[in-house]
């Protein structure tokens, strides 16, 4: 399906990462955004509340974050696209519901404009600790999609993305951004609506009475339907049958209660290869691979220049999906490289699912940043030179320490014995 | 909670909704029985947020009629409740006031009155009619569960009215609260013979005291243009043409 022109204010532009993610919502179809404003997106909510009532969307600010997402919630289920944007703070008051939603299965979004943590942290600078939150902060077992753009541009291409790809698996779906790239400006261009693929809505259409809310398709998503059509539907957090009813009988409750959640984690973890999406360069003859994400992509790419010229063979994976983790992937790559080197905005997180996928094949060398700013490049070509002469097999992430470390802490914090 | 909802179930035939746009919004799990029967649509969500939940599918679909059956109205959903009666968000809010909370015995609510809790709470209740009133709702009153008729009554007349409705029920307390209260099965008898009925009384003077009689009534009744109404007038003011209205009822798209 293509994206209707009235939502589509195509043009060659220069703006922010915000304000593209914003003309993106409104472009794979959002008709509505419950938020509340949270620095460094702002801008995005904004420029969705500014453009949406002459596509007959609407914005709402509502009185907190728990209040947007669970109006995002309802939106879903009304039978509208949807999505809320937030950043540190307000994400972590969002968690519980996020839970609801991957549970009842309302396909929505949220924008995630990452800053310096924890608490107040940093409001107005970057930082990609919120990483493990997105796929862990609710509790009990379900399955996410983040994905993260490095670019205003990407920040509309891939909020359409993320629509698309709720739509398609009936789950939360995070644009894991950052502070750098949400306030950074650069040319975005809109193309025209044709040009635009949207995913409709997987809408039931079979005879109303043999609705089950719940019943999954091949693909282990299931239909859905529109509150207020007729349906007499029961939906609800606890967990539930195919028809939606919750599983109250004792006995049947030990023997059936793990198989919805089962489904709503394999519905994603079958369909991984179909959703992940990754762009690698430099691989063939790579000894070293740089695996990154966001803006630390684009930091990393100068670093990797400066590594080659001293002639080492480095390769350049860039996570545009980290969840879910591209297992295979690094698995496969361990094999045939000497180490991995992860620069991320945070004291290790992605660094840990890559030292995972290694399984001890790989050195893994995490370049760590305390937030409110990016990577040294040069940090990232010597950690990259470090890890090429590295003989031994170190049995784990290994911190490089970077200049600013040296710098602030003069190599790090000691323990008194 | 049955009687609640026969009144419910009642109080939708007398007004003029249509069923198949209704759509009920609870923090407590109903039987799927009920729902069954009622042939409504049905969200059982997490605690306290069925008004924000209720916002999201108004403004999704406005010509859904949203009822909120909240069990924790005044503490998880308290902000949900003052900032939509500032809005004036359509919808119809049942509180359910059991003064207690239903699985963890003997806790108060914060709806409880001096006197009725495991160590008799010392903390002031919310009056919940004022509550909402002050807030800016355009309809409250308060029945007790035994009040079946007038709950009927006023289930329907709130379901007319466009706008933020909310009606509060007091009803009896589950098994937990009467092994530790020692309070027996005639709670609800003891509401229905010490409460009297005032409609249009001032909502400041509605407050559940202990020893005195339990106001009840239809306390609120006003009309006031409702957030999408507000919303529609605004933006066409502001961009004219280019504006296209929010539809439903309200809007007209």
């Amino acid at each position: 399906m293509k994206a209707n022109p009235r939502d589509v204010n195509t043009g060659t532009y220069y703006m922010d990462g915000d304000v593209a993610a914003g003309h993106g919502a409104l472009a794979a179809g959002c008709r509505f955004i419950g938020g509340y404003p949270i620095t460094p997106s702002t801008e995005a909510a904004e420029t969705f509340a500014r453009i949406a009532p002459k596509a007959g969307a609407v914005f709402i600010q509502m009185e907190d974050e728990l209040g947007s997402i669970a109006s995002v919630m309802g939106a879903s289920w009304s039978g509208v696209k949807t999505m809320t944007i937030t950043s540190g703070p307000g994400y972590s008051l969002m968690m519980e519901i996020i839970g609801l939603g991957a549970m009842i299965e309302a396909p929505f979004v949220i924008l995630n404009i990452q800053r310096g943590g924890p608490s107040t942290g940093v409001p107005t600078k970057t930082g990609q600790a919120d990483m493990m939150q997105s796929r862990w902060g609710s509790h009990g077992d379900y399955e996410i999609i983040a994905i993260s753009p490095d670019s205003p541009q990407e920040l509309f291409d891939y909020t359409i993305k993320a629509f698309n790809l709720s739509e398609k698996y009936r789950c939360p779906v995070m644009i894991m951004s950052d502070e750098c790239v949400g306030h950074m400006s650069e040319k975005v261009v809109i193309p025209p609506a044709e040009e635009i693929e949207i995913e409709p809505r997987r809408f039931y259409n079979g005879p109303k009475e043999k609705y089950l809310p719940f019943k999954p398709d091949q693909d282990l998503v299931p239909k859905m339907v529109k509150a207020g059509d007729g349906y007499n539907l029961y939906i609800t957090g606890l967990v539930h049958d195919e028809r939606g009813y919750p599983i109250t009988n004792q006995k049947e409750k030990g023997k059936r209660q793990q198989f919805p959640t089962r489904r709503l984690v394999d519905k994603i973890r079958l369909n991984a290869d179909k959703i992940i999406e990754l762009n690698e360069e430099g691989m063939d003859d790579a000894e070293v691979v740089v695996v990154s994400y966001g803006i630390s992509y684009r930091v990393a790419i100068r670093g990797i220049e400066k590594a080659r010229e001293k002639g080492i063979k480095v390769g350049n994976l860039r996570l545009i999906t980290v969840w879910p983790f591209p297992d295979k992937k690094i698995t496969e790559l361990a094999s045939k490289v000497k180490a991995f080197v992860v620069p991320e905005i945070n004291y290790g997180q992605i660094v840990f699912e890559v030292e995972r996928c290694s399984h001890g094949q790989a050195n893994v060398v995490l370049i760590p940043h305390g937030g409110a700013g990016v990577h040294n490049p040069d940090d990232i070509a010597e950690a990259i030179e470090y890890a090429v002469k590295e003989k031994k097999k170190i049995r784990k992430v290994i911190e490089w320490k970077t200049r600013l470390e040296k710098f602030v802490f003069e190599g790090g914090y000691k323990l008194n014995k | 909670m049955n009687p609640i909802i026969t009144a419910f179930a009642n109080g939708i035939k007398k007004s003029g909704v249509e069923l198949s746009n209704m759509v009920l919004v609870s923090d407590i799990p109903f039987e799927p029985e009920i729902i069954k029967e009622l042939g409504v649509d049905f969200f059982h969500i997490t605690r306290g947020r069925a008004i924000a939940f209720g916002t999201g599918l108004k403004l999704g679909n406005p010509d859904l009629k949203i009822v909120a059956f909240i069990g924790d109205l005044m503490t998880l959903g308290g902000n949900h409740l003052v900032h939509s009666g500032r809005r004036n968000m359509e919808m119809l809010v049942i509180c359910v006031n059991n003064f207690v909370y239903r699985e963890i015995a003997g806790t108060p609510a914060p709806s409880v009155s001096p006197g009725f809790s495991a160590f008799s709470t010392f903390e002031k209740p919310f009056n919940a009619p004022h509550l909402a009133n002050s807030c800016g709702a355009v309809f409250t009153a308060r029945w007790t569960a035994l009040h079946t008729n007038d709950l009927t009554n006023s289930i329907a007349n709130a379901l007319d009215k466009r706008g933020f409705s909310v009606i509060e029920v007091l009803s009896p307390g589950p098994n937990f609260y009467k092994d530790i209260n020692q309070i027996d099965s005639e709670l609800l008898d003891f509401y229905y013979k010490n409460s009297v009925t005032k409609n249009n009384e001032d909502t400041r003077n509605v407050e559940i005291t202990p020893g005195e009689k339990i106001i009840t009534g239809e306390f609120t009744d006003k009309e006031k243009p409702t957030f999408i109404d507000t919303y529609n007038a605004q933006l066409s003011k502001i961009l004219g043409d280019k504006f296209i209205p929010h539809g439903g009822q309200s809007g007209g798209d």
